[in-house]
């Protein structure tokens, strides 16, 4: 059952977030909607469960709450697969595969940027207690490195059943998507109850598109916006496919300031109450707005924008790198928990290979005290070969901050290990912190168990799972020359052949006494060399009364040229 | 002699507590000359940190040391950082200690070598052999060296692990002076358990038990000759391979061989130091990568060959070469062999007058020493200068060393001539011949 949701929310003053989320649910192997393209790869490669997201931007969780996914920026990729032998190489067979399907480089997912991560991404459909546990089936990589644009929205756009020409994915102009300051691209298949139940699985395919815009610009402050000034387009067409066709605008602000209308009026107003909060959402069926025009939603504010200060979210991280200078170097994280109770997260950091990290440096504190985690996973990396792992289980004490801090060192690459640009430096992932929360306080997400958006209206769990993702890092490496190569080898193989000249010399050689003035000059040797050649029968005899003549010593031979020259001529007699 | 020696060693002992206080250990840790991966203090630290979380410290890339070190450093970590400091002082006083007891027998085995070979030596060169009284001040010269030798003291306060290293290559030295070549053997083997190069010193130890216990006219190359060498070549081959059983034991498997031995033979980590290796391997194509690793490796242990046959008759200085090779020349090379070098230099002084480039040698060592952390300051906390700066001084620096190595030689060589020929060569028409290297 296809569905096709929008949600408009406005996250914090002056800045609007879209998010177009679009599930289809499918039997095994039933293309019917499910996009062929990845039901392949999905099925030659074994894979259970995937999650792919292609960000641009950093989601600013103070200012704006949760996203309905939170991503890193850059690429991450998720993956659970089917029990069997074999998992790195089908992994570094899959993540080939997804890039040519996506257009992106997700092939540098290689080893050294993998890791299998314990606790903190447990599959997110149906998998058995056993399954897991084990994270033998589970690998984790991201790219920070890398940059979202057109060619990735068109691929996505491509596994949507009804393609990028009709429905609400025909509103989707990318030059006015990656104008904006957050874009998050994410593609999620999971294993879900076909029905209430549960004799066979099915598999859902759940496509999201978060994008942030600021509406107040050109426009004289006043945050107004609409179809036709977000996208340059209204929405003419429905997808004949969807069963569920709506769109969400949250007006739980409406009444109170900022206070704006939405043209045209909302279908009905639904209320959502999670643990205690309540939000109003209005509820836009397409069907009834297309004729007789195209529909162009709007919000008008009455007044301009004033910004104050929002509500901060329960729990919020900051990351960032400390010390100065190429040789050595700190993280620090901030976990701040607002709430009056305490919680437990789980902090995973996945650190290249190229930062040595020291365990013995890590140290998690709050308000000065020293915490001890409850469970650490920590797993060294191996040169070139595998990044540092490291799960920490701990508390968060009520409205406190934590920091969490250790230490590393920089390592000295080879010249291609490089990337072209070598003193920008280099990428380390966002640290993800997962948690249950308690309230549902600025959490937009669904819940885990339901597909769609409208089951969770009525949410009546008391716990929320949350994953956060902290800011990427950029820290740089120390470079050589790189103009340098055959400068290097010749100067270094000089000094071992100064040592090496010496000792066979002095190692091959006898000392002996000999008539310096007997010595030739580099000029007479060569000239009685050649005329040796012509007199040998003669001078035979006479050679072997001379002293022995030195043959290769050049050590006083400059000093001695000008006496030999003088008495070539009675020396050669 | 007594008194000034005792002095000197006593203000060596006070100088390293005091500075102890300063804050020059923690910079010295820091320094990549005095440190390497090999011998941090900081990197065993982290893998005794490692070890007591019950994970392997070999699984990762950051520790190197062999088990034994695993052992004996996690027994000394176990203390406050004062008493470490402490501790480190202790193994300087051991080390100046096993100094005096060489420098002691030293002068004595010179003296009977001297003995027995004076027949073969020129008339006229009386005045060239040594006297009693020349080697009565040798321990002091020696305690000076190595009190007061900067490199010494920088591998003491930086807490580097070097210094069993060098302890154990004194003990070797020290009872191959005293005649007992299998326990020196046991230690050389030791040694080379703990850094791998050291594996070539069993060859002088061979040498000089044959020539303790030739009799008449044997030929180096006689069976009962070749019978001795293979005494002491096994001796040390079968401790080597007890300790490498006991650390299997120890570990649990056999993974610390590719985290040490791999790791020294296989140079993987490019930190900067005053080797040849480090920036050689940095921007080396990957195509030629195993050819010169090999050729480097080749180049640290060839000269063993060469130079015992030359040094036949001079087990000791042969020793006293390979150190010299071994430290110029090994993958990740520090002050620590350096200051070894230094410390020993003082029992050749009668060789000093045939050197020809002291003056150099000093002066290299002496810019070098001070140029090496301002262009390592400069490049990587300064951003003003480039690595090309530090690499130069480490070229500077081991060209220096070979200086020092090849001058000694070539001084050692010379007396030796002056001392089977005399020292004054005249030609037919009585002016001086000159004395060359020749073939």
């Amino acid at each position: 059952m296809p569905g096709r949701r929008w949600i408009t929310t406005i996250i914090s003053l002056g800045h609007a977030a879209q998010t177009f989320l679009i599930t289809i649910n499918s039997k095994v192997q039933h293309y019917h909607l499910f996009p062929k393209s990845l039901g392949d790869v999905l099925t030659t490669y074994k894979v259970k469960e995937l999650h792919l997201s292609q960000t641009q931007g950093l989601w600013k969780h103070e200012k704006w709450g949760y996203p309905p996914e939170d991503a890193p920026p850059g690429d991450e990729l998720w993956v659970w697969f089917q029990p069997h032998s074999g998992v790195d190489q089908t992994w570094a067979d899959l993540v080939n595969a997804l890039s040519g399907l996506f257009c992106a480089s997700l092939n540098f997912m290689d080893s050294k940027s993998t890791v299998q991560p314990r606790w903190s991404f447990r599959p997110a459909g149906l998998a058995s207690e056993f399954y897991s546990a084990n994270s033998r089936f589970v690998r984790y990589s991201t790219l920070p490195r890398e940059v979202v644009c057109t060619e990735n929205l068109t691929p996505w756009k491509k596994l949507l059943p009804c393609g990028s020409k009709i429905g609400l994915a025909s509103l989707l102009n990318s030059v006015k998507i990656y104008d904006g300051f957050y874009h998050s691209l994410g593609v999620h298949v999971r294993s879900v109850c076909q029905d209430t139940q549960c004799l066979t699985p099915a598999t859902e395919l759940k496509q999201t598109l978060t994008v942030v815009y600021d509406p107040t610009t050109n426009k004289n402050g006043k945050q107004d916006w609409s179809f036709q000034s977000m996208f340059d387009r209204t929405l003419q067409s429905q997808c004949p496919l969807a069963d569920t066709r709506k769109i969400y605008v949250d007006v739980t602000t409406q009444e109170t300031l900022p206070k704006f209308s939405l043209s045209p009026v909302p279908d009905f107003v639904l209320n959502q109450k999670r643990s205690g909060e309540e939000r109003k959402i209005a509820v836009y069926q397409i069907g009834n707005h297309l004729s007789p025009s195209s529909l162009n939603l709007k919000a008008m504010y009455e007044e301009k924008l004033t910004f104050s200060n929002s509500s901060l979210p329960p729990v919020y991280a900051n990351r960032f790198v400390t010390g100065y200078g190429l040789e050595r170097g700190g993280v620090t994280c901030m976990i701040y928990n607002t709430m009056s109770s305490n919680t437990t997260v789980i902090f995973m950091e996945t650190v290249p290979w190229f930062l040595r990290v020291y365990f013995s440096s890590l140290r998690i504190e709050n308000d000065g005290k020293e915490i001890k985690p409850y469970k650490i996973n920590f797993i060294p990396a191996k040169d070139r070969a595998n990044p540092y792992q490291m799960e920490l289980v701990f508390r968060l004490f009520a409205n406190s901050v934590t920091k969490i801090t250790y230490s590393f060192e920089r390592a000295f690459l080879k010249w291609t290990e490089y990337p072209p640009d070598a003193n920008h430096g280099f990428y380390v992932s966002s640290a993800v912190v997962s948690t249950v929360l308690p309230v549902a306080s600025q959490y937009t997400a669904t819940s885990q168990s339901v597909s769609l958006l409208e089951e969770s209206f009525s949410d009546s769990s008391s716990s929320f799972f949350l994953r956060l993702h902290t800011e990427t890092l950029l820290v740089s490496l120390p470079t050589p020359d790189f103009s340098m190569p055959y400068n290097v080898i010749c100067l270094a193989c000089t000094v071992v052949a100064i040592a090496f000249g010496s000792l066979h010399n002095l190692t091959t050689r006898d000392f002996t006494a000999s008539d310096p003035s007997k010595r030739k000059g580099l000029v007479a040797k060569l000239k009685s060399f050649f005329k040796k050649e012509k007199e040998s029968p003669e001078n035979k005899p006479d050679s072997k009364e001379e002293e022995i003549p030195s043959q290769k010593d050049k050590d006083n031979s400059k000093s001695e040229e000008k006496d030999s020259k003088k008495k070539d001529g009675n020396s050669e007699t | 002699m007594v008194l000034p020696t005792a002095i000197s060693f006593v203000c060596g002992v006070i100088l390293r507590l005091a500075l102890f206080r300063s804050s020059l250990p923690d910079w010295l840790s820091t320094k990549t000359e005095v440190v390497t991966p090999l011998t941090s203090w900081g990197r065993a630290m982290e893998g005794l940190a490692l070890h007591r979380e019950g994970i392997s410290p070999y699984s990762g890339d950051i520790f190197h040391e062999s088990p034994l070190m695993l052992k004996i450093l996690g027994f000394i970590s176990r203390f406050s950082p004062n008493t470490i400091n402490l501790i480190f002082v202790l193994l300087d006083i051991i080390q100046g200690m096993i100094l005096l007891r060489i420098a002691n027998t030293f002068g004595r085995h010179m003296l009977l070598r001297q003995a027995t070979s004076v027949k073969n030596y020129h008339p006229d060169a009386k005045k060239n052999l040594l006297r009693k009284e020349d080697l009565m001040d040798l321990q002091f010269y020696v305690t000076v060296a190595f009190s007061f030798n900067p490199y010494s003291i920088a591998t003491c306060l930086a807490r580097s692990t070097a210094v069993f290293n060098n302890i154990i290559l004194l003990l070797a030295l020290y009872q191959m002076l005293k005649g007992n070549s299998f326990l020196s053997a046991v230690f050389v083997a030791l040694a080379a358990y703990i850094s791998m190069y050291p594996i070539i010193l069993c060859v002088p130890v061979a040498v000089h038990y044959f020539l303790m216990s030739r009799k008449g006219g044997m030929h180096y190359t006689d069976p009962t000759a070749v019978v001795s060498y293979l005494q002491i070549l096994g001796v040390t081959f079968v401790s080597l391979a007890i300790m490498l059983l006991f650390s299997m034991l120890f570990v649990g498997s056999w993974e610390f061989i590719p985290s040490t031995y791999g790791f020294i033979l296989g140079v993987p980590d490019l930190t900067p130091n005053l080797g040849l290796f480090w920036y050689f391997f940095t921007e080396m194509f990957e195509h030629f990568r195993t050819f010169f690793i090999c050729v480097f490796q080749i180049n640290v242990v060839i000269y063993t060959i060469p130079l015992a046959i030359r040094l036949r008759e001079h087990p000791t200085f042969l020793f006293y070469m390979l150190l010299y090779t071994i430290g110029i020349f090994k993958s990740y090379p520090g002050y620590g062999d350096v200051g070894l070098m230094f410390a020993l230099l003082p029992l050749w002084k009668h060789v000093y007058q045939y050197m020809r480039n002291t003056f150099v040698t000093v002066c290299m060592f002496l810019v070098c020493t001070v140029f090496a952390p301002i262009q390592y300051y400069l490049w990587i906390y300064a951003g003003s200068a480039n690595a090309n700066f530090y690499f130069a001084i480490s070229l500077a620096f081991s060209t220096a060393q070979i200086l020092m190595a090849t001058d000694l030689l070539f001084g050692f060589l010379k007396r030796e001539f002056y001392l089977h020929n005399g020292d004054k060569h005249k030609l037919p028409d009585g002016t001086d011949a000159q004395i060359i290297l020749d073939s």
